[in-house]
This record gives structure tokens, sequence and C-alpha cells, in this order.
């Protein structure tokens, strides 16, 4: 159970001060290169800082090969952008998990986002063998563990030896959630089973179907998770007609409403309106109980996310010191 | 079964429905001598490891003439034997050989014209593509 | 059962080559039940590489036995003269009873016909598919009667991914059903709902092949 207080700081990362006070909060996500080259990082960093609270570094998304999210995190952190890590359970167990965690919290990460991850047939590696030595729920689990009991999946405390101090990682712990997978009535179910693993926020997978959301939230309120764990809905803004029927037909887990695609193929400046129904969507989330915050997923579009931040009056995000 | 095929000879194997009383009506017909003839209860008996061994110990090539679709005595039996007869021409292509020395024909008891048109094609055909 | 499907057959012809004396060995169990290596298949395969070298020109001896099973020592008894003249066994077994022959004839070249798959079920005439991972401590009574290790295309014990969409598992939509459906569906039929709020915790994974090769010994049973 997780209910974020100024006066009882897990982390003291910044998203978590703005979620503490009860803040819309703004994040949004950067994908890191498929090279060898911090720069492309840098660059995408500068855009993000000052118009987000954090960023998401993703984690070999969609089981393509990327510069790991450690990495390319304590990049985007020089750049002046706090970092979400992500970490998926498709490709490192337990061993490497706690023993990256333990690295990330040393170079300044206080920001971990837990996925199961897709499965590497979806990817560049397709013959790899997977690891799925747990799922996103221990992983929160394991995580919490670390921080609260200050102690390793196995029950060793976390230091260096008997006489060492105890020095464990203070990391904000967050999930995701599809609001669109099915079995419909088992999402709520899952968030709950996060919360109880220890979950600090939660973001969700991109909605363009609002209603659906509205029936996922009213579940998720129904069981009184809105206030254990804070929600940030997601949103990515389509930049043409066949990007959304893309996203309606190839990725798995998401539904895009007729009226969406009509309206973009009705328009004369596509990625305009792209960007105006992405603001409207966030203007909607906002009114939403519940919804603590909006996470922006603008694949390969990170330029957009000032404007829409702007446009959805979430700019300039508060000071925190 | 036994089988006495001699080196060379087309093996015919009739379904006693269908294709054997058509072959009766007209069995001195020229065109059907010096065939090796055996008769089966049912094309749908055949698998595949006898067209095979058939052909291992001589048939020129193995004709098996079974009852129109939907008209098995034994519901299924044609369609079993066209699968049957895939898994033989996979095999047959496997091996390097002509996937046509196995051959499926339905006919009804009636159509001995059909069933000597039937072999005197598939003698064609193999003597067009034997290799010497 | 264990499940397998037989090798391309270039793949076997290939390994063949050079031997003059082949001993094709069937299995009567396993892979006669999911028609890859029975004595049916020996006769195909068999037939198939006897035509294959009359192509070529080459004289080569296929002889064609098959057996109860390959992985009991006593059942191999009846072939051993025929295994003694060969200069290479090809078994149509599983990958255990291909081993298992080496081991039962030391000074013999085993080589295995089949690609061995999964332990499954023939959930239809001619469809095999999995149902067990061999975890060596199993939780089905957990989940409704339905494996989360082996169903689930990720082994995730507490819920589905965000890829379950239609009861189909995002890996392949056409073929394979979200494991994690099944299990919501059964216990949802049992009353038995609420057991999956529970949050399972990290798995043991040291009890099945991840521990290393398995062993078991069964006292009473020994000489």
């Amino acid at each position: 159970m997780s209910t974020l207080t100024l006066e009882n700081l897990k982390a003291g990362s910044r998203l978590e001060k703005v979620l503490a006070r009860g803040e819309f909060a703004l994040t949004a996500e950067l994908g890191p290169p498929k090279s060898a080259d911090g720069s492309l990082i840098a660059a995408k960093a500068k855009i993000l800082a000052g118009n987000v609270d954090a960023a998401n570094i993703t984690d070999n998304q969609t089981a393509i090969v990327r510069m790991s999210s450690i990495a390319a995190g304590l990049l985007a952190l020089h750049e002046g952008i706090e970092p979400i890590i992500q970490i998926t359970c498709r490709d490192r167990n337990r061993i490497a998990i706690q023993s990256d965690v333990l690295g990330a919290y040393a170079l300044g990460v206080r920001n971990i986002l837990c996925l199961t991850g897709d499965h590497q047939k979806f990817g560049n590696h397709p013959t790899a063998k997977n690891v799925f030595d747990m799922d996103s729920i221990q992983l929160i689990g394991m995580l919490a563990c670390m921080r609260d009991q200050k102690r390793f999946a196995c029950g060793d405390e976390i230091r260096n030896s008997k006489k060492a101090p105890v020095v464990e990682p203070r990391i904000l712990i967050g999930g995701a959630e599809n609001p669109f997978g099915d079995p419909l009535e088992f999402r709520a179910i899952r968030v709950a089973k996060k919360v109880e693993a220890g979950v600090d926020f939660i973001q969700t997978q991109c909605i363009y179907d609002m209603e659906r959301f509205e029936e996922f939230m009213r579940r998720v309120r129904d069981r009184g998770l809105h206030e254990k764990v804070k929600i940030l809905a997601g949103v990515t803004p389509l930049k043409s007609v066949a990007m959304a029927k893309y996203m309606r037909d190839s990725v798995a887990g998401l539904s895009v409403p007729a009226s969406i695609i009509d309206r973009l193929e009705k328009a004369a400046d596509k990625p305009a309106e792209g960007i105006r129904i992405c603001i409207e969507q966030i203007l909607k989330l906002r009114e939403i109980p519940g919804v603590a915050g909006v996470h922006i997923m603008a694949i390969e579009w990170e330029e957009k996310v000032p404007e829409i931040a702007r446009g959805a009056g979430l700019w300039p995000r508060p000071p925190v010191e | 079964m036994k089988t006495s095929v001699r080196a060379g000879q087309i093996t015919t194997l009739l379904c006693e429905n269908s294709g054997w009383k058509a072959y009766v009506e007209i069995g001195l017909d020229p065109a059907l001598q010096g065939l090796d003839v055996q008769k089966i209860p049912c094309s749908g008996r055949v698998d595949a490891g006898l067209l095979l061994a058939l052909l291992e110990r001589g048939s020129a090539g193995v004709l098996v003439v079974g009852c129109p679709k939907d008209n098995c005595t034994y519901l299924q039996g044609n369609y079993r034997a066209e699968k049957r007869l895939a898994v033989a021409r996979a095999a047959l292509r496997e091996a390097g050989l002509d996937e046509n020395l196995v051959r499926l024909e339905f006919l009804s008891s009636l159509d001995s014209c059909r069933l000597r048109d039937a072999v005197l094609d598939f003698k064609r055909y193999l003597d067009d593509h034997s290799s010497s | 059962m264990i499940t397998a499907v037989r090798k391309p057959f270039a793949e076997i012809a290939g390994m063949l080559a050079g031997r003059e004396k082949v001993l094709l060995l069937g299995c009567g169990t396993c892979t006669t039940v999911c028609m890859a290596g029975g004595e049916k298949e020996v006769g195909i395969l068999a037939s198939t590489l006897r035509l294959a070298n009359g192509k070529e020109g080459r004289t080569v001896r296929i002889d064609e036995a098959t057996i109860e099973r390959q992985c009991d020592r006593e059942f191999y008894e009846t072939v051993r003269g025929r295994v003694a003249e060969a200069d290479a066994v090809l078994s149509m077994a599983c990958g255990v009873g291909v081993q298992f022959c080496g081991e039962v004839f030391p000074d013999t070249v085993v080589l295995p016909a089949l690609d061995t798959k999964f332990y499954g079920a023939t959930v239809a005439q001619g469809v095999w598919a999995e149902r067990c991972s061999g975890c060596g401590s199993c939780v089905i009574a957990d989940f409704g009667g339905v494996c989360p290790v082996t169903r689930c295309s990720k082994s995730l014990l507490n819920g589905p991914c965000g890829g379950s969409q239609n009861g189909k598992c995002e890996v392949d939509p056409q073929s394979i059903d979200c494991g994690w459906q099944l299990i919501y569906d059964r216990m949802k039929t049992l009353g038995q709902l609420e057991k999956l709020e529970a949050v399972t915790p990290l798995k043991d994974w040291s009890t099945g092949r991840f521990g290393g090769p398995g062993k078991i010994v069964k006292e009473d049973a020994l000489p």
C-alpha cells in the first residue's frame, strides 16, 4: 500500500513531490537510440527539460535492442531531466534486476517503472531466449522490499558487509496498466495487486477510447485504489491517419474509435488535428476523478510535447525545491 | 495384401465398390492388359507406406481408383485417400522422384470408359517421363 | 505425451551420408501417438530413403524396427542383434529415446530423426498442444487447473499482460489462447475468482530444468 506524503518522502524525486502535493503531474517518454550515440538522448532531453516533471526512458521497447535504460537515463539526467528508468521482466532475472537497481540508485536515479515487457518475437532478435523470472507484480514487490524492508529478494540485508551500513535504493516505484486489455474485469484486480505489492504510481497505455477508460476508472475507484496509487493517464498524439490505423490494427491492446480516424481523415492539417485531439483528451482526462496526471508518449515526436503541455494548461510546471 | 508386381508394371488399386466393378466390365480390353491389378475394400484403405513400398518393389506407377466424393460407402474413405496420396507425393518429392508416379482417380462403378481412359493417360504419362 | 515432428528429409539424409547400414528404430509410445515416429512413420521414412538412394545409385541398407519405448532398457533386447549389425541407428523416438539408445549401445552412433517439441495432449484429431513445462513444482491447483507457467507465453503468475485481446495471446493471436483468459474463465466457473486477488510470490525455478538436469531416485524401488 502506498500513499505519498511530503513529510515522509520515499525517494524525494521531483515526480514524487508533485504527486504528493496533489498537483496534476506530467510525464513524457524518451526512447534511447539503437546505437551507442549518446548525443541523441541529449537532444531529446533538451526538448523535454523544464516541460515535464519526469520522463520515462524505455527498456528495449518492443524487444528491439536500444541503449540501456539506465545508461540513457543518466545521460538524460545530465541534461536536466528527471528520468523514470524502465525495467521489463523479459531480459533480466532477479539477480540482474536487483543489481541494476543498486547501480541506478547510486547513479542518481530515483524513479523506476516496472513492466512485463513485450515478447521477443516482436523485436529484432526473435530467436533470443527470454527470461520472465518474474512478472511485473512480483517485480514491484521485489523493489518495494529492497526499499522498505531493505532486503534483497532472498532475504539478505542490503549492506556490503556485517559492519557496513545498510544502504537501500530509495526509489519511487511505478507500474503500467492497459485499461483496454482483456479480460476487462481483471484489469482493476491487476491494479489492486500492484498496489498490494507496493506500487506508488501507475501509467496507463495510451487512451483513445474515453468510455472504456472511464469504465476502468470506475472499477478502480470502486475498490478505493485511486487513493492508494497515483494514476497517470497515457496519451499519444496521432500524426496521421496511417498512424491511427496502425495503432488500431497492429498494437496489441489498443483500440482507436472510428470517430477519431474520421476527424483525421477530414482534417486539412492532420498533424495539427492530431495535436488538437490530444489536447482535448488531456482536458477530458483531468476531469475524471482518480486521474492524478498525464503521461504523454509522443513516439518520435517529442518536439510536440511542449506545445501539448501548453495547450492543455500544464505549463509551466510547478516549482519544486 | 500380397504384391507380386513385376518390374515396370503399373499397379492399379481398385476400390471394390467403384474401380473394381468398372474394371470387371471391360477386363479383356487390350488397354488394360499387363497391369498389376489389386482389389481393395476402399480407396481410404491405401496408406502412404503402401504406395511407396509398391514403387520400391518395382512398380512403374500406382493408380488408386475410388468412388466419387460424397459417394464413398464408408463416407470419408476417399477424402482420406486424398490426404494419404498427398503424403506419398511429398515423400516422392523429398526422395527426388516424380510425385506423379502415384495418382488418384474418382469414378463410379459404371464408368468403365473413364477407367480405361485413366489407365491409358497414366501409361502415356509414365512412358513420356520415364528415366532410362 | 512427449510430442515431436520429423526433421526435414534433407537434414536426415545429410546425417546419414556415408552410412551403409542404417537401422531405422521407431517408438511405440509417444511418437506413435503424435504420428511422428511410430511403425507407420518408420515405414514411410525408410521407403523414402531407399527410393532416394536408389535414384542416386547409392546402395544403403535401411533396416526397420519399432520397439515399445526407447526410454526403458528392457525393450531394446529384441533388437540388440540388429543394432549391432548397423553402422548407425536413426531413432524416431523423442530426444530422451535417442540419447538413451546411445547409452544402451555406447559403441553405436544414434541419430535423431525427429525434433522433440513439448509435453502435450491430443486436443483434436491431428492436433497436439503444449500443456506442461515440467517446472518441478506444480501450482495448477491455485489456477483453476490451468498452468500459467505453460499456457501463458510469458509464464506470468499474477494475471495477464497488456497484450491479451479477445482471449488471444499477442505472440500469435491465430493459434495461441491467452492462458490467463483461460484461467480467469475457469476460475469464474468454479467460483474461485477471489483467489486471484492474492499476490503470488516469486517462483522457485530451481526445481525444474533451471536447477540443472533432473534426477529422481525412488529408494523403495532400488534393487
